[in-house]
């Protein structure tokens, strides 16, 4: 009983090279908060979330230390933020740093699977330890799935 | 070479204890400028092996440690943590770029000045930190570049601390170490620092202020920022200023009530403290307390302390003494050369190493050229010359000052970053400027 059970072995990943807008309509078709970020090579780089893409569009200011303070002060609109979107989609991916997500390895037992799922909150990358490929995804869903399908 | 301190036993396994000293002495330094190693680590780490290996004794290192510099940088740093709180920094720079009328030069001069003024009274890191993201946040309605303003503020912020005891670490030590009070930094240092921050605006002008252009309606967005709402906390904000004037008039008249800045200080952030959390529970007293303890740069406190016991090691040994004669001999021992001699080796030094400890060494080499050059009088010039060249020179490299690094942070971020190489051109030869002005202004005024 190993990661392995419980991860999507193929699931949605995107390319260094993809571009902010690619990334965007992946992530927003399939409303997902991250996905992982694989090398030509299928070696695992980092998770890219959603976050990111907010970051982009909110002012600057608001994202350096200090300036949360000043986050009631901009009166920007919807347009403002598309704005500013418009002037970061062409760029590829890698201009947001990737995240550090805690991974799994596959053969990482289940419990301390689901455990490590129910710390961290978001999907698990599950990559092999030798080669740092990534074998695979572990959600929530994926998760529910296969706890409810299982024999009691 | 013989010790000098009484107190100082056997060094480790008889070594002769200059040497051991200025060995230990040389690799801080280096490891300092490395970078390797938590500058913090380093300081403490020598300090440690300077009592172990037996060139103070405890007593004595603990009394090498200049407790009017920790007390005023600790005080400071807690009436400052609350202070923000407030949003009066931001709502300041808000406001001065309104008045105006969003003008993309006049924005420039006017946080040019507000970030001087702060740097007088607050440390220079804390200003950039408040200042700057509302830089980004007005240079994005205008639509401008954000480096030119934040290249700008990175002088400022150098040289509006020059003008005051409590704008920059180095002053602090040096008022400490010498007795030079809140009032005579203003009155030496206020006036050339009035000099040195409208002309380095002029070739700023010249390279980006001319091009820096916008909207009507761009103005009219910086308009539309209700400053007002900057401040979160109007109670905590009239608490802080009353705390703010109360300490600054301590400063002005620190001579007349005969009490250190640093009781100054800590006197104010203990009311500051009290006043904030007066109103609140004991346990969500505790919770911020401990949140504006935590704000204290514990890391360059614990680098002053063992700096500071570093350094009295070395003094201790007659070190200093052997090298404030070699630099004697080299001037001539004219005060007027050893004045500005000292105005520009610290300028360039500050540019490439931290300030801080160039300037530990610098004060007791400096208090031991007294009996040679007439007294402690004759030393006043050149207080006045560590204290510009040190401040000014932290202009000349990205690397000069920690608040340059905090700038250039935010601008990578901001997407327009401030290169080392590309900085350096610009910003050497403009601190070159200011140290040819605050020579002629020391050699005019003193000399």
């Amino acid at each position: 009983m190993t990661a392995r059970l419980v991860m999507d072995p193929e699931p949605p990943v995107l390319r260094p090279t993809d571009l902010i807008r690619t990334a965007a309509d992946v992530i927003m078709s399939g409303r997902y908060r991250r996905l992982p970020v694989v090398g030509a090579d299928g070696r695992y780089l980092g998770m890219f979330g959603v976050n990111c893409l907010l970051g982009m569009v909110l002012p600057k200011a608001l994202l350096m230390q200090e300036g949360e303070n000043l986050a009631h002060i901009p009166r920007q609109t919807l347009s403002d933020l598309h704005r500013r979107f418009q002037q970061f989609e062409d760029q590829p991916i890698t201009v947001c740093t990737l995240e550090e997500a805690t991974i799994v390895h596959p053969d990482t037992p289940l419990i301390q699977t689901l455990f490590t799922l129910y710390k961290s909150r978001t999907n698990l990358p599950v990559v092999d330890p030798a080669s740092g490929r990534l074998e695979g995804l572990i959600s929530y869903w994926d998760v529910g799935a296969a706890i409810l399908a299982a024999e009691v | 070479m013989v010790t000098h301190s009484a107190e100082t036993a056997q060094v480790l396994f008889g070594l002769d204890a200059a040497w051991f000293a200025g060995t230990l002495f040389v690799l801080t330094y280096l490891l300092i400028m490395i970078e390797r190693i938590n500058r913090a680590i380093v300081a403490l780490l020598a300090a440690g092996l300077m009592i172990l290996g037996g060139v103070l004794t405890q007593e004595a290192a603990i009394r090498g440690i200049d407790f009017n510099t920790i007390g005023l940088l600790t005080g400071m740093m807690m009436i400052i943590a609350i202070t923000k709180e407030s949003g009066v920094f931001q709502y300041l720079a808000i406001w001065s770029a309104k008045k105006v009328r969003g003008d993309p030069w006049g924005v420039l001069v006017m946080l040019v000045l507000v970030t001087a003024v702060l740097s007088a009274l607050l440390d220079n890191v804390t200003t950039v930190l408040l200042i700057a993201p509302v830089t980004l946040l007005i240079t994005e309605e205008l639509k401008v570049s954000a480096y030119p303003y934040l290249f700008a503020e990175i002088f400022a912020s150098n040289i509006g601390g020059t003008a005051t005891l409590i704008g920059d670490p180095p002053n602090i030590m040096i008022g400490s170490a010498v007795g030079l009070s809140f009032n005579d930094f203003l009155i030496n240092l206020g006036p050339v620092v009035a000099l040195i921050l409208p002309v380095t605006l002029i070739p700023i002008y010249f390279i980006w202020g001319r091009g820096l252009k916008t909207t009507d309606e761009n103005r009219q967005r910086v308009m539309d920022i209700p400053e007002a709402e900057a401040i979160t906390d109007k109670r905590l904000l009239w608490q802080s200023l009353l705390v703010l004037a109360l300490v600054v008039t301590g400063f002005v008249l620190a001579h007349e009530i005969d009490k250190q800045p640093a009781t100054i200080a800590m006197s104010g952030a203990a009311l500051l403290l009290l006043l904030h959390n007066l109103p609140h529970h004991i346990t969500e007293q505790s919770h911020k307390v401990h949140k504006t303890c935590g704000e204290v740069e514990w890391i360059t406190i614990f680098f002053f302390i063992g700096l500071f016991i570093v350094v009295y090691g070395l003094e201790s040994t007659g070190v200093l003494e052997v090298l404030a004669h070699e630099v004697l001999d080299l001037t001539g021992g004219d005060p007027a050369v050893t004045a500005i001699s000292i105005i520009w080796v610290s300028a360039i030094a500050s540019a490439i190493v931290d300030n801080i400890p160039f300037v530990a060494t610098m004060i007791p080499l400096i208090e031991n050229m007294a009996p040679t050059l007439g007294g402690a009088d004759q030393l006043i010039p050149l207080w006045w010359s560590l204290a510009l060249g040190s401040c000014l020179g932290g202009n000349g490299s990205l690397i000069g000052a920690s608040a340059n690094l905090i700038v250039a942070g935010f601008a990578e971020r901001a997407g327009q970053p401030i290169r080392f190489m590309p900085f350096m051109l610009m910003a050497f030869p403009l601190m070159l400027l200011s140290i040819v002005i605050a020579s002629g202004y020391v050699y005019l005024r003193y000399l």
